[in-house]
């Protein structure tokens, strides 16, 4: 039996996932903050005999696409959207601080039972000092331009806000970033990043994903049609292989 | 899962189907006395690692990335948008608005639980009590002898009126505004009620105007703050999501029915 059918299936293999990589991006046109997976193949050649005619397709998300999506205004005080390439810091989930950072564009902030300000996933925002910011009970909080957050007493009008803390807003430059299985961006092999004292942030409004959509649809059909002409290669082989039975039977 | 993006594309439509219905419920309650609108919160799922970052991949090699696949979306929850809604004049004694963050206070049958609104449109019980619409009372109790006249309910809501063959107006209570450390964490009830949960925490009950509390306005309802536009650009943009997402089933199945034909 040839060898070629292995070839293209593993293509057809790499085409399904990436595939299923842009079915994900498709998914998350909605999710505020989402950074597009980048999904890329490439050949494994097989180095066995004289001629390297063997190049199975292994596809793998190559990281995140972090060009600037569109930001929407909301009105909503504690929705942020980050200016430029900065990033903010959150702390991973579980294990209370010891899991280290993770990054994140969406800034939906809430105020959680417990006074901790935290993203519309549930992480908790870290500010200056590495640990989440707790917010006074029954305060105004807004955030400022360089992501310093205020509690102004809706008592006394005329007092100047209070400075609470300053959200972490770190730069990625110079450092790759990967998605982790628990889908955010982290330092590959644990670390952090540098904060970035020019970073800006504009509150009242949110960062949309950024999917292209029509750029997506155009990778979908891509995608399908590479899957095809490779189950084509497959019949091709058979084809082949049916010639060759044929020209014995004759004999 | 070799059709997984089959999966994935349908995370995809429910996510966005599940969005359509908050904006239906945000249309449908445009007229709602009080109705605050909803966000549909969306957030990716947990990742599939095919392939793990670091793993042999021969003897003295190691892969450089990971094939890690998404496996889409979901609506995690919806965060209801606390803007102040437009304050209407009805001219009506017992209606009133809230100008401000709070709630007023309702004792629900059977029970006594306690639910909160911001819808004040008010009305009086024959033995006399401020009641809701539905007959609920309002805590704390205000009771409004028959024959006053001139009910007068001030901004930080004292309740008072004429007594018949008196001059001087009588203080017949004071109305009480509840808030909540993270208001957003209510839970809606329906009838325009909401109970407090461990994520609300708990009422904290004071006066109107002070410490956050928003004022009490007679005479007015605060209109809900559903923006038709704003609802409108969204179904557009949810309904497009939509039809990507279906136009990914379409094309998936399209992959496998050509795999099946071709093979």
């Amino acid at each position: 039996m040839d060898r070629l059918i292995y070839t293209a299936l593993s293509s057809m293999n790499a085409s399904m996932d990436r595939q299923r990589a842009v079915a994900n991006n498709l998914a998350n046109t909605s999710t505020p903050g989402f950074r597009a997976e980048v999904f890329a193949v490439k050949a494994a050649t097989l180095r066995d005999g004289s001629i390297e005619a063997r190049a199975p397709a292994r596809g793998s998300v190559r990281g995140a696409d972090m060009v600037e999506g569109r930001t929407r205004p909301t009105g909503q005080p504690l929705d942020l959207a980050v200016q430029g390439e900065a990033l903010l810091a959150f702390q991973a989930p579980g294990g209370g601080g010891q899991a280290g950072e993770v990054y994140s564009r969406r800034g939906d902030l809430r105020i959680a039972t417990s006074g901790v300000l935290e993203n519309g996933e549930g992480l908790a925002v870290l500010g200056q000092g590495g640990g989440p910011i707790t917010v006074p009970r029954g305060f105004v909080i807004s955030i400022g331009e360089d992501g310093t957050v205020l509690a102004s007493d809706p008592a006394a009008p005329q007092a100047a806000p209070e400075v609470v803390d300053q959200i972490k807003l770190v730069s990625r430059e110079g450092t790759a970033l990967a998605k982790g299985i628990d889908t955010f961006l982290k330092v590959p092999g644990g670390g952090v990043l540098p904060p970035d004292p020019t970073a800006r942030v504009t509150s009242g409004s949110l960062e949309d994903s950024n999917v292209e959509t029509a750029e997506t649809l155009v990778q979908m059909i891509d995608a399908q049609r590479a899957f095809e002409q490779r189950a084509k290669i497959i019949k091709t082989a058979r084809d082949l292989d049916e010639a060759s039975s044929r020209l014995m039977a004759h004999r | 899962m070799p059709n997984s993006a089959l999966h994935v594309a349908r995370t995809g439509l429910e996510a966005q189907d599940a969005r359509m219905r908050v904006i239906a419920n945000n249309l449908a309650n445009i007229g709602t006395t009080g109705f605050k609108r909803d966000r549909a919160d969306f957030a990716t799922l947990a990742y599939q690692e095919q392939r793990v970052a670091g793993q042999q991949s021969t003897n003295q090699t190691a892969y450089a990335v990971g094939l890690n696949l998404g496996t889409g979306v979901a609506v995690v929850g919806t965060s209801r948008i606390d803007t102040q809604g437009t304050l209407n004049q009805t001219g009506n004694t017992f209606d009133l608005a809230l100008d401000g963050d709070g709630y007023f206070q309702v004792e629900l049958p059977p029970g006594g639980q306690i639910a909160f609104t911001r819808a004040g449109n008010f009305t009086i019980s024959p033995q006399g009590n401020l009641i809701t619409g539905q007959g609920f009372a309002v805590t704390p109790p205000i009771q409004i002898p028959q024959g006053s006249q001139n009910v007068t309910i001030s901004p930080d809501g004292t309740v008072s009126a004429m007594q018949p063959g008196q001059t001087a107006p009588v203080q017949l209570g004071q109305l009480q505004v509840a808030n909540f450390a993270n208001a957003a964490g209510l839970r809606q009830i329906g009838d325009n009620f909401l109970v407090e949960t461990g994520a609300s925490g708990p009422a904290e009950l004071g006066i109107a105007g002070q410490f956050g509390r928003g004022q009490i306005r007679q005479g007015m309802l605060e209109g809900s703050n559903v923006n038709v536009v704003e609802e409108l650009v969204e179904m557009i943009e949810a309904q497009r999501a939509y039809e990507i997402n279906s136009k990914m089933v379409s094309a998936v199945d399209e992959m496998l029915r050509n795999a099946n034909q071709t093979l």
